[in-house]
């Protein structure tokens, strides 16, 4: 309590005061407080409030060690055993998510501050790390509600902007990036230096640029910055009036997350590119009040974008019914390249490319961003996609064929979200027995507890649980973790599927 | 440009560069169809002798290696290793021409097998499809359980219990991935002689894609007999495996030594036979069919190759003056202009 306290008062460092709507520092308790009334008409008072119903800076520090309960030994064990089935219910049960409308690629580029702001500990345990953590949860739930989307990842670090992933449409791809990010936020990559919101946007821009050849079909895409913001100001090598003009030229919409306080040119960005009035409030510009508010902002850009007025008469007016939408799924190709070594000629079949993940291993995965290379330009016109409808090449999906307009999508992006269509039934918990018929788990081939008589050895695992939960479809039994994986990952039952 | 592009990770993949053992899991897909076809070329016989061979030279490479064997008929599919019950076979193990590990991996697949194909003789029927999406889930399953669970295979629930506490109190943030608390790798191969891809179902075997990239499971595909597979191609694909169409199997214990041997991590180093085209075909939801042209309900994103009023999956009702549109007049819209060669348009000059 005392240690975060002090930080509290002396973490006023001199260039917060610039360029901030807030003249106070915004971590002086008066400073934070009006920030918050000013916003406060927007939400419930709930929202606002922290664990204990007050504000987050008045909880209990919570220390890591205190959150273990020190249970007597007799009743640890089942505790735990209770708490790992009720975990595994609590997960299964998780509904599966509404049904809308999911046929939108969205290309988002996320950027996070990476700069000296963000070493605060007013978020725990840093400002950085709960970003990551957060960002981690966001893109799961991101490619589950938009299977067809993409995202990147940027990071502002020392006044330039680090690209962490490329724009994918695999999860995993970008989860596994920024997992080596938080590893190696301590020893290589700590907070430092200012943000640069011009480089950031730039990189953002081109990364946009690059992976949509085609400006002219638009109905079924949107490009969107997603930016989390520690600092409060921004230190750019040129005019950002400029990039924000070139935002708004190629459709870029940006919204921002502030983790400090409101910062003017924040606003102008956030009103420019969603094209909204002059400084009015925008729901595309959200500064935080507390961990539980943050999660709520970033993770209200799970949906789509809200249409705009004009989008909205064009639905209205053919609004009979869901749009179908025609798509090709194109066969990847792949060059293939002779080479003359004295009289012979040899061909050079090249390694595969991973289609999830359309650049990584790859030599042009290294320079990207330098578009300019000669390696860039040779693979862009030799490994690609192959259009069904008109034969014409396309090196990154999905995205809209620009010869006949078809939309093109590998079958993988679309499959992501058929655990959904057809939902597993949950497995049910077997009764505890003396005797059972399953020795083994069917799934991995895990040895079963064996039965005992109820009562006769209380306290032991074998009389609270019989540790088989089975497939009322194929009556086969699982253990529980089969039970979770089945349910959380694979999404198949395997007795099921072999009948 | 170079002032504000800098990437953050140029070292990729030489931080995992370690000797770890490594799970290597083999499906035999035995449908008999498929290898009445190719009877003149090779037996399963020769196939099971080559990949005896394959198993014992991955087990030597690392002590600690391990091996799971699957097959998979249209009747079912089974674990042939490690088999559960094996306290016989492990007594007369012991020989003094041979690595203990070798023989125990070899009689029991052996045994195993013949005992599969006899049981499969007499029950097996037409007309059923593949299981193989089965036998990839259990796979899948018994590889999450080595790479998250105590190695040990008679470990009872009660010790790997205390482990998923473990796993599941740091899954809050992390659920996507199994938190895999050993450094064990794994991969896996499919060699499968079929040549009808309907025979696949669709769902279940993308179901099973995604979880191997979850888990970093690559898929390796041998596929025998006389035409590509799609689908299976699709998965070793998206899971950054080797697809190879073996045309000549006879050499086969040659490929498998040499492409299919090397670890998923040390691929990127070296060039490997690839495939030239990878069709991405997705299957039609009503017919079951093939398609690289589809319809897509926007609401749930299942595929149709015709147009119906109602979506089979989510019955939301379609859009009839986009159904209108792209039945009759494609011209219409600026971008479906080049359509009038699918699907049975007859009035292309309505403008
Ligand atoms: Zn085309
Ligand atoms: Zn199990
Ligand atoms: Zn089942
Ligand atoms: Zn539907």
């Amino acid at each position: 309590m005392d240690d975060s306290d002090e930080e509290y008062l002396s973490g006023i460092t001199p260039s917060s005061r610039f360029s901030s709507i807030v003249p106070e520092s915004p971590r002086s308790k008066e400073g934070v407080s009006t920030r918050t009334r000013a916003r406060k008409s927007g939400t419930t008072d709930d929202n606002l409030k922290g664990n204990n119903g007050g504000y987050s800076w008045e909880d209990e520090y919570q220390r890591s060690w205190d959150i273990v309960k020190d249970d007597d030994q007799q009743g640890s064990f089942e505790s735990m055993v209770q708490q790992i089935i009720e975990n595994r219910k609590k997960k299964i049960m998780k509904n599966p998510a509404t049904p809308f409308q999911r046929g939108i690629i969205r290309t988002l580029v996320i950027v996070i501050d990476g700069s000296n702001s963000m070493a605060e500990k007013d978020l725990r345990p840093t400002r950085l790390t709960l970003s990551l953590n957060y960002c981690i949860d966001f893109i799961i739930e991101f490619f589950d509600q938009n299977p067809i989307s993409q995202l990147g990842i940027v990071l502002m670090r020392n006044g330039v902007a680090h690209l962490v992933s490329e724009v994918s449409g695999s999860p995993q791809y970008h989860i596994d990036k920024l997992r080596q990010l938080k590893i190696r936020q301590h020893n290589k990559f700590e907070p430092s230096g200012d943000a640069s919101l011009q480089n950031a946007l730039e990189m953002a821009r081109a990364l946009l640029k690059f992976n949509f050849g085609t400006t002219s079909n638009n109905t079924k895409n949107s490009k969107e910055v997603l930016m989390i913001y520690g600092s409060l100001f921004t230190s750019d090598p040129g005019d950002i009036h400029k990039t924000i003009q070139s935002l708004v030229k190629d459709e870029i919409k940006v919204s921002i997350i502030g983790l400090s306080a409101q910062v003017a040119i924040c606003q102008e960005i956030v009103n420019r590119t969603n094209h909204e009035p002059k400084l009015s409030r925008s729901k595309h510009y959200g500064v935080i009040l507390n961990e539980s508010h943050f999660k709520e902002l970033l993770m209200d850009f799970v949906t789509p974008l809200a249409l705009t007025e004009k989008e909205k008469q064009e639905e209205a007016s053919l609004n009979n019914g869901v749009p179908i939408i025609k798509m090709g799924f194109p066969s990847k190709v792949q060059p293939i390249v002779t080479s003359t070594i004295g009289n012979t000629d040899f061909t050079v079949e090249f390694p595969q490319l991973n289609a999830s993940f359309p650049t990584q291993g790859s030599d042009e995965s290294k320079d990207v961003v330098e578009v300019n290379t000669n390696t860039t330009l040779l693979s862009s016109t030799t490994i690609g996609y192959q259009c069904p409808q008109c034969k014409s090449r396309v090196t990154n999906l999905p995205t809209i064929c620009p010869v006949c307009g078809l939309m093109l999508i590998l079958s993988t992006h679309l499959a992501r979200s058929y655990h959904h269509l057809i939902p597993l039934a949950p497995y049910k918990e077997v009764p505890i027995a003396e005797s059972y018929d399953s020795e083994y788990c069917y799934g991995c081939q895990l040895k079963f507890p064996r039965g005992v008589k109820p009562g006769t050895h209380p306290g032991v695992l074998e009389s609270m649980t019989s540790s088989r939960y089975r497939c009322f479809k194929c009556t086969n039994d699982f253990c529980i973790n089969c039970d979770v994986f089945v349910h959380e990952t694979l999404h198949n039952c395997p007795g099921c599927e072999n009948n | 440009m170079e002032a504000i592009s800098d990437r953050l990770f140029n070292e990729h993949t030489t931080d995992n560069l370690q000797d770890d053992p490594s799970l290597l899991t083999i499906i035999l897909d035995v449908s008999p169809s498929g290898w009445f076809k190719i009877q003149n070329v090779i037996s399963i016989q020769d196939v099971v002798k080559s990949l005896i061979v394959y198993l014992n030279s991955h087990l030597s490479l690392n002590n600690s290696n391990q091996v799971a064997f699957l097959i998979t008929s249209p009747l079912k599919s089974k674990f042939l290793y490690p088999k559960l019950d094996n306290s016989n076979i492990i007594k007369d193990s012991v020989s003094k021409d041979m690595y203990r590990q070798f023989k125990i991996v070899d009689d029991i697949i052996l045994e195993e097998l013949n005992q599969f194909l006899n049981e499969m003789i007499d029950k097996i029927e037409n007309n059923k499809r593949s299981t193989l999406t089965g036998a990839i889930s259990l796979g899948l399953t018994y590889t999450n359980r080595m790479l998250t669970l105590d190695q040990s295979i008679l470990t009872t629930t009660a010790s790997a219990m205390t482990t998923t506490s473990l796993a599941n109190s740091n899954q809050n943030s992390s659920n996507i991935t199994s938190s895999s608390s050993t450094s064990m790798k794994s991969r896996m191969l499919i060699i499968s002689a079929n040549d009808d891809d309907d025979e696949l179902t669709y769902i279940p075997l993308m179901n099973c894609i995604f979880a191997a990239q979850k888990m970093k499971v690559s898929i390796d595909v041998a596929k025998l007999g006389f035409k590509n597979s799609s689908y299976l191609q699709q998965a070793s694909d998206a899971t950054n495996g080797i697809y190879l169409h073996i045309e000549n199997p006879k050499g086969l214990i040659q490929v498998l030594s040499t492409a299919f041997f090397i670890e998923p991590n040390l691929r990127p180093f070296i060039i490997l036979p690839a495939n030239s085209n990878v069709n991405y075909r997705a299957s039609c939801f009503i017919t079951g069919k093939a398609v690289d042209i589809g319809y897509v309900c926007s609401v749930c994103l299942c595929i149709m190759s015709k147009l119906p009023e109602k979506c089979p999956a989510c019955n939301s009702e379609f859009d009839k003056k986009i159904i209108e549109q792209l039945n009759r007049v494609p011209q219409i819209r600026k971008k479906r202009k080049l359509e009038s060669n699918g699907n049975g348009n007859n009035e292309n000059n309505n403008n």
